[in-house]
């Protein structure tokens, strides 16, 4: 009996996962970011945002997120190989920050194109916190 | 060209067997194309098309995709690395799927892995198209098929549903 409904709330849980962003991510960076630094102190929306719009030059091309995601996350963006991209936001493209496979892999191409460097977990947690916020 | 050899052309494309336009065998413009379908797996269809259509394995010989996976890193660019599982299963898909085409790998610009679209084929289909054309912002390159293609995301390149936007 308790198996069974172990796995009906699990069930549930699954169901419901495509509707809102996943809230399991933040609690896997805030982990990850506390072991990089034993003195981490909390993710910040603010320095997310400045993440986002960041120019970089590391690649030899002057490039930030904006670059494919476009300056406002609500609007859709384009790949260099034109290819159309759904909005960033959560709140306009609810599929995103769903999957935690998908957001890291995505996390660790697009901080190498922009930065040249995988992106640390307190970046990706203030990268997040940013823009579940953006309504 | 002619219809029939338009027809055969399509179907070595598409169910990526032997490309029409194969200068070595004379025999095989005459040849039915393998119509065995190999089949793809998921990973190939959401990983090479997520920056662009997932292009068509019959389009290149199977040296030219090695290039690919092999540089997965740097292409064009932009990361697009994969991890192990889905890397091995694209890597012997496209191997299987191209197996047929027995063209030369189109040589490249240093550091980028070979262009269905420097291909001769490529090249001779697309000969009437003025270079300013491809640099139309609504088409952006000449990799960007499904501007002018609409159903090329379905394997569909036939001239009939060619429009080339404005
Ligand atoms: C060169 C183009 C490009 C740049 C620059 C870029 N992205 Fe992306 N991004 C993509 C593509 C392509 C996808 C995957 C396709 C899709 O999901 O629409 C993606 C998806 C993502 C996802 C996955 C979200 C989800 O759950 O669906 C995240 C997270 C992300 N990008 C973050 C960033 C961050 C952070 C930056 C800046 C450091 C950035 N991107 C810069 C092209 C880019
Ligand atoms: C992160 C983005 C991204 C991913 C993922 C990606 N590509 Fe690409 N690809 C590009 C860009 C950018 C170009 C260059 C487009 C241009 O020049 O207009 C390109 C070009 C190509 C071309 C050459 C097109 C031409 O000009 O003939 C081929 C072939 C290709 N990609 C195959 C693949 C394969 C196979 C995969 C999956 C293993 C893949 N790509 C995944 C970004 C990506
Ligand atoms: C600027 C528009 C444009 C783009 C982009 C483009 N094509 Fe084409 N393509 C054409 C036109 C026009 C024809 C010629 C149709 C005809 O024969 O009248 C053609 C012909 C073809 C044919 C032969 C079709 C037939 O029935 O004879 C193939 C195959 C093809 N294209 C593949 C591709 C692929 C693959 C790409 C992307 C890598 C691509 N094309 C990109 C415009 C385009």
């Amino acid at each position: 009996m308790r198996i069974s409904l172990v796995s009906f709330s699990v069930l549930l849980g699954v169901l419901s996962l495509p509707a809102e962003a996943n809230p399991a991510l933040l609690s896997h960076y805030q982990q990850q970011a506390l072991q990089e630094n034993p003195g981490f102190s909390g993710f910040s929306a603010a320095r997310g945002k400045l993440l986002y719009s960041r120019q970089s030059s590391a690649s030899g091309k002057t490039m930030s997120c904006t670059s494919c995601h476009t300056a406002d996350p609500r609007q859709p963006g384009k790949t260099p190989a034109f290819r159309e991209l759904a909005p960033l936001a959560p709140s306009v493209t609810p599929t995103r920050f769903t999957d935690l496979k998908k957001v890291e892999k995505w996390f660790r191409r697009n901080c190498d194109d922009v930065y040249q460097r995988s992106c640390t977990a307190q970046e990706k947690g203030d990268f997040v916190s940013w823009i579940l916020s953006v309504k | 060209m002619h219809h029939w050899q338009k027809i055969l052309m399509m179907a070595a494309l598409m169910l990526s067997g032997s490309l029409y336009a194969d200068d070595d065998h004379e025999g095989d413009h005459h040849r039915q194309p393998n119509h065995t379908r190999v089949k793809a797996p998921a990973a190939w269809q959401a990983e090479c098309g997520s920056c662009h259509m997932a292009y068509p394995p019959g389009m290149l010989p199977p040296a030219a995709w090695k290039k690919h996976m092999d540089t997965l890193r740097q292409h064009y660019g932009s990361n697009a690395t994969l991890d192990a599982a889905d890397e091995k299963a694209i890597r012997d898909f496209l191997q299987l799927a191209s197996s047929e085409n027995r063209q030369p790998v189109p040589t490249s610009k240093p550091g980028e892995p070979p262009r269905i679209t420097d291909t001769r084929w490529f090249q001779h289909q697309h000969d009437e198209i003025a270079p300013a054309i491809w640099k139309r912002k609504s088409v952006g390159s000449a990799a960007n098929c499904m501007a002018c293609h609409h159903g090329a995301a379905q394997g569909d390149f036939d001239e009939d549903s060619v429009r080339i936007p404005r």
